[in-house]
């Protein structure tokens, strides 16, 4: 295999963590060097400004910039179609996406373009004899699943938020840097945003401080003890799917493999068995703790520090300690 | 108009984690789980495809609602689908070697041509075994249709008019419209599927659905060789190294932890 590996990175509307776009780098290096192919990062939409300096840290060959306008709209055949021109006037062994809301969608449609393999969900790629195996989580991250990409298509991976540490090259490169002419004028949007979606205060994905709730809670009325003691903690209060299903909560809160992928220093459970699929959204979290009374739950098997106990008892006295706490001045 | 919906039948992910927790999870070499007590159902998401295309038919909309799945031995499931409201559902016998999502897609596409094409194509968002979501793209470009993901709500004024479908995104909801043909994928926040009543069970308990194989479909050439095929599946370990705080109530409890956090600098004394 010549091909090179091309790191693709969008910035659309949603604009994707500059750390997970470092984990891709990270990981194409590996691989590039693995094959011994060049390291090419696209960047489609408008280029970040430091980005020749975090592709030189990242051992990166050259950076390609594809900027038409229409890229900044954020949707997808415009991307699509940019990208398969571009991987079809250069041929890629890997194309290596960072899993985010958008490139969920969109990775697969290039793939399917270009009849390349494609695998989600990807927490490594290695290579092994002369091909790649792509490791991806399976069953909501119960089980892993390694797969083998057929040797003679490129392969579509898009990487799992919070999977590899970005690490910087041992010795930086000095990156080429070229715009890459794409007349994108005749593409026509299939879909019509009729309705933006508008974001409303901040996010959980970049929350210092989570403490989330779940179905331990028993009611509604609890979900408050939660959002007390987010606010004494001066963080964010999430949960888990079951109490967003049943309308408690609004689903803008919910953590997990179907809600946000979150990687707070501190993550307090209350109430929350640590179902995978739940976890898939925390275990990024630095220190996890959890809050349930039944000792056996899963979710002791991530955390750091537990308490076995009633939630409904054990969060207003947090909301006190911690206020106490940060009242104090010692 | 046609409303076909791709359904996949996959075993129960509440079953699988719980025996990978337990650490009793069989898996064979070639990376199949094969404990037969693992119960087999049909895709949550899916169900919940069906259930939007359902709730089309329900607002007065013109339409024939089939569903298709690749896979062995489905007419539980199959049958489960005519009894919430289906009108018509047929099962293709997967292909000898192994598939993928690009065997699955190509499979699908050959079969929506050979019933002469489809208005609306729904999916769950993923299949919850593989996770990967990746099929409705594929079978999107096979079939020339935009794509649309992560459904809350899909709508549709009338025959003929675009469909209107509410998306779920990180930051809030996006509604969007897209002319048909169109594959839309639904998303868990869709809500409840419906139960099917007795009298609809009983009816569908008396369907044999139809079987087709890949012979009979006209699959496009190197559309049954897989671009990935599966090396190994395995259970993740966990570190494990968690400190029960120990109290006399939960005054005391509260105390201890947050004197760990202290500790640990992840809360601050003092502001
Ligand atoms: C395809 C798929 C996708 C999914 N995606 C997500 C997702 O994105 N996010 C998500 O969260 N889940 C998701 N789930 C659901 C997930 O599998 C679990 O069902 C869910 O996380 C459980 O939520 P829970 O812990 O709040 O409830 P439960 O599992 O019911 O746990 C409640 C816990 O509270 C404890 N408890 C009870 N009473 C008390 C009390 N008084 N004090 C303290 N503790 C108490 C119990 O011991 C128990 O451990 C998904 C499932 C599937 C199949
Ligand atoms: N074997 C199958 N039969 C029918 N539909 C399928 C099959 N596999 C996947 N699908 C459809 O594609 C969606 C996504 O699957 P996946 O890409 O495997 O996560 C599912 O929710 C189904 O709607």
């Amino acid at each position: 295999m010549t091909a090179p590996v091309v790191v693709c990175s969008w910035t659309g509307i949603r604009e994707e963590p500059p750390e997970e776009t470092e984990a891709a780098l990270t990981l194409g290096r590996s691989v590039s060097a693995g094959l011994g192919v060049g390291l090419v990062w696209l960047v489609v939409g408008p280029a970040p400004q430091d980005c020749a300096e975090v592709a030189a840290r990242h051992g990166v060959g050259e950076i390609e910039v594809i900027s038409d306008p229409k890229l900044s709209t954020g949707l997808a055949d415009s991307f699509v179609e940019a990208v398969c021109r571009f991987l079809g006037d250069h041929p890629a062994g890997l194309v290596l996406f960072s899993q985010t809301f958008d490139t969920r969608l969109v990775a697969p449609l290039v793939a399917g373009r270009l009849g390349a393999s494609v695998v989600m969900n990807a927490l490594d790629v290695a290579v092994e004899g002369d091909g790649l195996e792509v490791t991806a989580a399976a069953f909501g991250g119960d089980t892993r699943v390694v797969y083998r990409a057929a040797t003679g298509r490129p392969c579509v991976v898009a990487l799992l938020a919070n999977s590899v540490v970005p690490e910087p090259a041992s010795s930086p490169s000095s990156p080429t840097v070229s715009e890459v002419p794409v007349d994108l004028s005749e593409v026509h949007e299939r879909v019509r945003v009729l309705d933006p979606a508008r974001a409303e205060g901040p996010r959980l994905e970049d929350a210092e401080i989570i403490v989330a709730g779940g179905r331990g809670l028993g009611s509604p009325q609890n979900y408050k003890l939660v959002e007390q003691l987010a606010e004494a903690l001066g963080g964010m209060a999430a949960a888990s799917r079951p109490i967003v299903d049943d309308g408690w909560i609004d689903s803008s809160r919910q953590v997990g493999l179907t809600g946000k992928i979150t990687r707070p220093a501190l993550y307090l459970a209350a109430g929350i068995s640590g179902a995978t699929q739940h976890m898939v959204g925390c275990s990024a979290a630095k220190t996890i703790v959890a809050v349930n009374s039944d000792p056996d739950a899963p979710i002791f098997r991530h955390a750091r520090y537990g308490i076995v106990a009633d939630c409904n008892e054990v969060l207003p006295e947090l909301v006190r300690a911690v206020t106490q706490v940060s009242d104090s001045h010692d | 108009m046609r409303i076909v919906v791709f359904a996949k039948e996959v075993l129960d992910p509440d079953a699988v984690g719980a025996y990978a927790v337990s650490g009793g999870l069989v898996v064979d070499d070639d990376g199949n789980i094969t404990q037969s007590t693992i119960p087999r159902l049909m895709n949550g998401y899916d169900e919940q495809a069906i259930e939007a295309a359902l709730r089309l038919k329900d607002s007065g909309l013109e339409c024939t609602v089939v569903v298709a799945s690749i896979g062995s031995d489905q007419t539980a499931m199959l049958r489960h689908a005519l009894s919430l409201g289906a009108d018509e559902v047929v099962a293709i016998e997967p292909p000898e070697g192994p598939m993928d999502c690009h065997v699955v897609a190509s499979i699908l596409v050959a079969w929506v041509a050979s019933v002469g094409g489809a208005d609306l194509v729904l999916c769950g968002r993923q299949a919850s075994d593989d996770d990967q979501g990746v099929v409705p793209a594929l079978v999107s470009v096979g079939l020339g249709m935009p794509l649309v993901t992560l459904a809350r709500s899909v709508e549709m004024p009338g025959l003929g008019q675009p469909v209107q479908v509410v998306r779920v995104t990180p930051d809030g909801d996006e509604k969007v419209e897209v002319d048909l043909p169109a594959v839309v994928t639904v998303s868990s926040e869709l809500g409840e599927p419906r139960y099917p009543t007795m009298p609809q069970k009983m009816a569908a308990r008396k369907v044999n659905p139809p079987v087709l194989t890949t012979q009979e479909l006209a699959v496009g050439a190197g559309g049954l060789e897989p671009a990935v095929v599966v090396a190994r599946q395995f259970v993740p370990t966990l570190k494990g190294d968690c400190e029960i705080i120990v109290g006399e109530g939960p005054a005391q409890l509260a105390d201890e932890l947050v004197a760990r956090l202290v500790e640990n600098k992840l809360i601050k004394a003092g502001r």
